[in-house]
């Protein structure tokens, strides 16, 4: 497999070299794997690596694939970002690697038991008492906290790095919930799509087996007597950095995502609101960190978590990974101890080693750093203390004493690293492929036979040249990570689930997601129907000014009227005459201004964050739509620096990209209670938005070249002129546009037609009373498609002597209160319980779990 | 001394609450000097479980919720409480080493400092800076006995500091206190708590009740009674010795001991998360009433 010898881009990278890196061994020959690697590069070429890297850029982004960055104005749903070259490792050194993973995953479950329990560490003197009692990590409420399993720590990733010997240290532990097994499966889906040629030859190890396990974990866990066990991965929200993977991997695990206040603890058993009522909940993944998970018991002000889970989990109703405590293990003091800690658990030296660190809690160790400041990394023990590592040799000669008395003031808060020269890897930057410092997260789960340890990890590497930037939070880039080998046989693994696959033949639709389900169908109506109607509306404005319309001015101010009652934007061109003269100024606000509620871009942004806070509920072409849309509304939130035709085409776009949203939907979403609720949202929004516009158009009787414009402008607003003028020519008639728009029963933009559908789903939604009569909801709509179907058009068309259509105005008010109260009948029927606490949540306040 | 305790706790909300979770934290320890009896607890609306656990302290918790809409709810606790006197109070010392020997012996035997560790470290609410040293520094002298110290500390607070309820609430930091030189018993304990451990030694934070005498000639009211909290400092040779700054006495057989922590937060009587919104009302009776 290793025959053509790479010539340009390996040597040029090879005279690029300052200091050691992947590429080489310790010999400096280059390593096999990596010289195979390049030659598939070379025959690429770098032209087509780079437009390769462009199709990634876009393909992470039509996925939906986003890191959201805290603090800058856009920092929310910032995409992913992944590097095309790949990490490599050879399986033989893998292997090694592994081992020591294993290792420190079972030394640390080791710790986990004898700190929440006979501290023998500290009573034998291996750690000093400050290391559980002053460790911001140790959770006296956790003492009784434990999960039936041989193992407590079930999931865990370590960040290693290539130290100067060649070998990994390992930098970092995550111990709570550890994050990025998403990110890097979904790097490897990219990868294999767009860049599969790179691995042409060599053996890429899987990264299933891992999930695979995970899952059989979980299972094992969960209530044996249940054929069907629910299981709900527990995200903080979509405002947290991560909740792309959170999303992400629920779905792909096939578990239920909820956020704290889906839950609920009752009788010592956690909960899942939804729609069908309480769940009982078996097992919860969680991505919260421990102090936020029990307001109750850990931290008072956390809105995230679940009051009473800690009792419900000592009670052994609930399971919960990782338990609440295990961020004990994160402080960084521990490094110093490892090796002690191993001879003590294990009687055996280190396989991994940490990277060098001293605890200036001793005199000894502190006298050490203080005289190394320069060589060291100076960091807080405890994490999360706002306090930024620094490095010595940076600092000026007044903040070293500075911080150097510091230190003497409080020296066991203090500890110091040994500032290790890391090893570079190739990556592609500006164009060039060119070493970069990274570092690599390995992620284990425990399963029976011990932990096992994911074939691969989250590469990061720094975007900075000699300096180590790995984190998401700056600009760090992401990886695939390749274990490579040549045969394929020696690595795979037969999975064997313990008990026979057990299918949850009905998964309830937490009522959140039931919510935003529902008001997705109606954003999205709303927003076409404003879209439809004022484009309906600037056509008649331009063919008026620039034709010279015959009608008179009346039909113009109508319609424009009519935008304003349909838009909710009061008084908007119901009072100001001035707004008439020139009605462009406040037709590009109804456009353009997210801060207005009722225009289409504050309209659009509702659609998308409630899209976005359910997006484990889309397959990718609904994201690809999703993105397009997203395009659209960035572009129409600048329509006051757009040219006229171009703002119309952009609305014409995002008209047609909603409209493809519903129509994907309509032809691939699973006909579930998602579904219904989406469709009773849009066709609740459909008949409220044409009512408004039917109302205000003929409300009042007009001359008839006005109504004659005012008629067509509402065949156009229900997709009905051609079928009319198929049946009536060019006779336009009130009353026979009325028959058509409120009574035909074949048009689907009818009134009596998206009555009855609405009946029909509303009908199919499940029932939350013991009842079997018809519900409130169910008698409002009866009754509002009744009182249209018993309507005279005639009667309806007819107006009194102040030109008023009271009967037709009446109806139409009528039906409009009656689908309204349906709307709100159905929100306290199914979503009632997720108005507490709604949007409380700052995420300032939540220390990140950066990746 | 024989008491009987009762402990009656009212809230009322403006709002019905839907859901409730509580963590009560009111049973009287028992100890060598205490012997606590029949300790009951009723909550109405009564909740479908009471479930009673020991905490990290070995203080006893008891956890219920509730999930009908209620106006009111009552917690309601009572309890037998015999204190054995004891030799203490200030006829002699329990120590007489200084507490500059005092300060070596905590940190050099190192079975006691993994034991004393958690309180002579800043906890959540209390902390310190060179601000609370200074209040104390003429109370902490190398020579003197470290008893005499904390006995001098509390004198300090109780002549120097008013008794003024309603001015602080439980958030309420040291510092603020410092600085308006009032508050209430928790305030004073958290204050001298800080002092202690600024000055390297171990201080604990206990919650319980205290015994309230009527003035002269007049009978005792119902309800009278309160809540109370004041500090354990450990002595070497001796032990963990209590001292109440509110009061400026060493406790007797008038306190009984419920909790104790590092401070107020690991310890609180009751404490609810409810999911409604509107305000509500508190109202608490105690009554320590002598059998």
């Amino acid at each position: 497999m290793l025959t053509e010898a790479p010539v340009d881009l390996l040597q040029s990278y090879q005279s690029g070299l300052s200091s050691y890196d992947e590429v080489l061994d310790m010999n400096g020959n280059i390593k096999p794997y990596w010289k195979a690697l390049f030659s598939k590069l070379e025959k690429l070429g770098l032209n087509e690596l780079k437009s390769r890297n462009q199709e990634i850029i876009s393909k992470l982004r039509e996925n939906g694939v986003t890191y959201n960055v805290y603090g800058t104005p856009d920092g929310l749903n910032r995409p992913w970002q992944l590097d095309p070259i790949p990490f490599l490792i050879e399986q033989k050194e893998w292997n090694g690697i592994a081992k020591g993973l294993q290792q420190r995953a079972i030394l640390l479950d080791l710790i986990l038991k004898d700190l929440y329990g006979p501290r023998n560490l500290v009573k034998d003197g291996i750690i000093p008492a400050e290391l559980v009692f002053d460790n911001t990590g140790f959770f006296r409420p956790c003492i009784d906290i434990k999960i039936p399993a041989k193992n407590q720590l079930t999931m865990f990733a370590a960040d290693m790095a290539r130290g100067p010997d060649g070998q990994m240290w390992i930098v970092d532990n995550r111990t709570q919930a550890p994050s990025g097994s998403g990110y890097t499966l979904e790097n490897r889906v990219v990868m294999s799509k767009l860049l599969p040629e790179l691995a042409e030859g060599m053996y890429v190890s899987k990264l299933s087996p891992y999930f695979n396990s995970l899952q059989n974990t979980v299972l094992k866990l969960s209530d044996k007597s249940k054929d069907a066990p629910n299981i709900v991965y527990l995200t903080p929200g979509p405002n947290n950095e991560a909740y792309f993977e959170h999303a992400y991997l629920a779905s792909y695990l096939g578990y239920t995502l909820a956020q704290g206040d889906d839950l609920l603890v009752r009788n010592g058993c956690v909960w899942l609101k939804s729609i069908d009522g309480l769940q009982k909940v078996d097992v919860i993944i969680r991505r919260i960190d421990d102090d936020w998970c029990d307001p109750l018991e850990l931290r008072e002000d956390s809105r995230l978590g679940v009051p009473g889970l800690l009792q419900a989990i000592r009670l052994g109703n609930v399971q919960v990974l990782n338990p609440p405590g295990t961020s004990v293990l994160e402080n960084h003091a521990f490094h110093a101890f490892m090796g002690n800690i191993c001879t003590y658990f294990l009687g055996e030296k280190l396989i991994m080693p940490s990277v060098a660190t001293w605890w200036c809690g001793h005199v000894k160790e502190l006298n050490y750093v203080l005289e190394h400041f320069d060589e060291l990394i100076i960091k807080k023990a405890n994490r999360k203390t706002k306090f930024r590592s620094r490095y010595g040799r940076l600092l000026s000669y007044a903040e070293k004493e500075e911080l150097k008395k510091m230190i003497i003031q409080r020296p066991h808060e203090f500890i110091a690293q040994q500032e290790v020269s890391l090893s570079t890897t190739p990556s592609l930057i500006n164009g060039n492929i060119e070493p970069r410092y990274a570092a690599l997260r390995a992620f284990m789960v425990a399963d029976e036979n011990g932990y096992h340890v994911m074939q691969g990890g989250l590469t990061r590497s720094s975007p900075v040249k000699d300096r180590f930037v790995i984190s998401n939070q700056y600009g760090g880039l992401s990886k695939d990570t390749w274990i490579v080998s040549d045969k394929t046989e020696e690595v795979q693994e037969k999975i064997v689930f313990t008990s026979p696959v057990s299918v949850n033949k009905h998964v309830s639709l937490p009522s959140r997601s039931a919510e935003n389900l529902f008001w997705i169908g109606r954003y999205c109506e709303r927003t076409m129907a404003v879209i439809k109607f004022m484009n309906i509306t600037i056509n008649v404005l331009n063919l008026d000014r620039n034709f010279g319309g015959s009608a008179k001015q009346e039909h113009i101010k109508i319609l424009l009227q009519s935008l304003t009652h349909l838009s909710s934007t009061y008084p908007g061109f119901l009072e100001e005459e001035d707004l008439m003269s020139d009605p462009y100024t406040e037709i590009i606000d109804l456009i353009s201004n997210t801060n207005r509620p009722g225009s289409i871009a504050a309209n659009i942004g509702s659609f998308l964050n409630a899209v976005g806070a359910v997006r484990n509920q889309w397959d990718q072409e609904i994201w690809r739509i999703v993105d397009l849309i997203d395009n659209g509304y960035h572009e129409i939130r600048n329509a006051s620096s757009m040219h006229n035709n171009n703002i119309q085409k952009t609305l014409d776009g995002l008209f047609n990209n909603m409209f493809t949203f519903l129509g994907v939907i309509a032809e691939s979403m699973p006909r579930d209670n998602s579904f219904l609720l989406l469709e009773t949202g849009k066709l609740i929004e459909r008949i409220l938005s044409r009512v408004s516009v039917i109302q205000s158009n003929f409300g009042v009787k007009n001359a008839p070249g006005v109504e004659n414009e005012l008629i067509e402008a509402t065949l156009i607003n229900h997709h009905l002129l051609v079928n009319y003028r198929q049946i009536y020519k060019s006779h336009l008639s009130v009353e026979a546009m009325l028959d058509m728009v409120l009574l035909e029963k074949t048009l689907p933009y009818s009134l009596v037609y998206m009555l009855d559908e609405l009946k029909n789903n509303i009908g199919r939604l499940p029932v939350t009373t013991r009842s079997e009569r018809l519900n409130e909801a169910q008698k409002y709509v009866l009754q509002a498609s009744t009182l249209v179907k018993l309507a005279d058009v005639t009667e309806l068309s007819k107006s009194n002597v102040g030109y008023e259509r009271q009967e037709l105005f009446h109806l139409l008010s009528e039906v409009s209160r009656l689908i309204s109260s349906v709307s709100v009948n159905l929100t306290n029927m199914y979503f009632s319980h997720t108005l507490m606490h709604h949007s409380f949540y700052d995420p300032k306040e939540y220390d990140t779990d950066e990746i | 001394m024989k008491y009987k305790l009762v402990h009656k706790t009212e809230y009322k909300y403006a709002e019905a609450v839907n859901n409730y979770h509580s963590l009560v934290c009111l049973a009287p320890r028992s100890l060598p000097d205490q012997l606590c009896q029949n300790f009951t607890i009723n909550i109405s609306p009564e909740p479908s479980h009471i479930i009673a656990r020991k905490d990290f302290y070995g203080n006893t918790t008891h956890y219920f919720s509730l999930h009908s809409p209620h106006k009111t709810l009552t917690v309601l606790t009572t309890a037998m409480v015999e204190r054995i006197t004891d030799a203490t109070g200030s006829l002699f010392l329990p120590s007489e080493e200084s507490s500059e020997t005092a300060r070596q012996r905590l940190l050099g035997d190192r079975a006691l400092k993994i034991s004393l560790l958690e309180y002579m470290l800043p906890s959540p609410m209390v902390k310190w800076d060179q601000e609370v040293r200074n209040f104390a520094k003429d109370c902490f002298q190398e020579g003197v006995p470290l008893y005499e110290c904390v006995k001098a500390l509390c004198r300090k607070i109780y002549s120097e500091f008013d008794f003024v309820p309603d001015f602080t609430t439980v958030h309420t930091p040291i510092k603020d206190v410092l600085a308006a030189k009032k508050g209430v018993c928790q305030d004073f304990s958290h204050l001298a708590i800080a002092c202690i451990r600024s000055y390297g030694f171990a201080a604990r934070y206990v919650s319980g009740y205290l015994e309230t005498l009527p003035p002269p000639g007049r009978p005792k009211l119902q309800g009278s009674d309160a809540s109370h909290a004041w500090i354990s400092v450990y002595i070497p040779d001796y032990g963990w010795c209590d001292f109440d700054p509110t009061n400026n006495i060493v406790p007797g057989e008038r306190h009984i001991v419920t909790a104790w922590g590092r401070d107020y937060s690991d310890v609180p009587p009751l404490k609810g998360i409810i999911f409604s919104y509107g305000k509500h009302m508190l109202n608490v009776e105690v009554d320590v009433i002598p059998v």
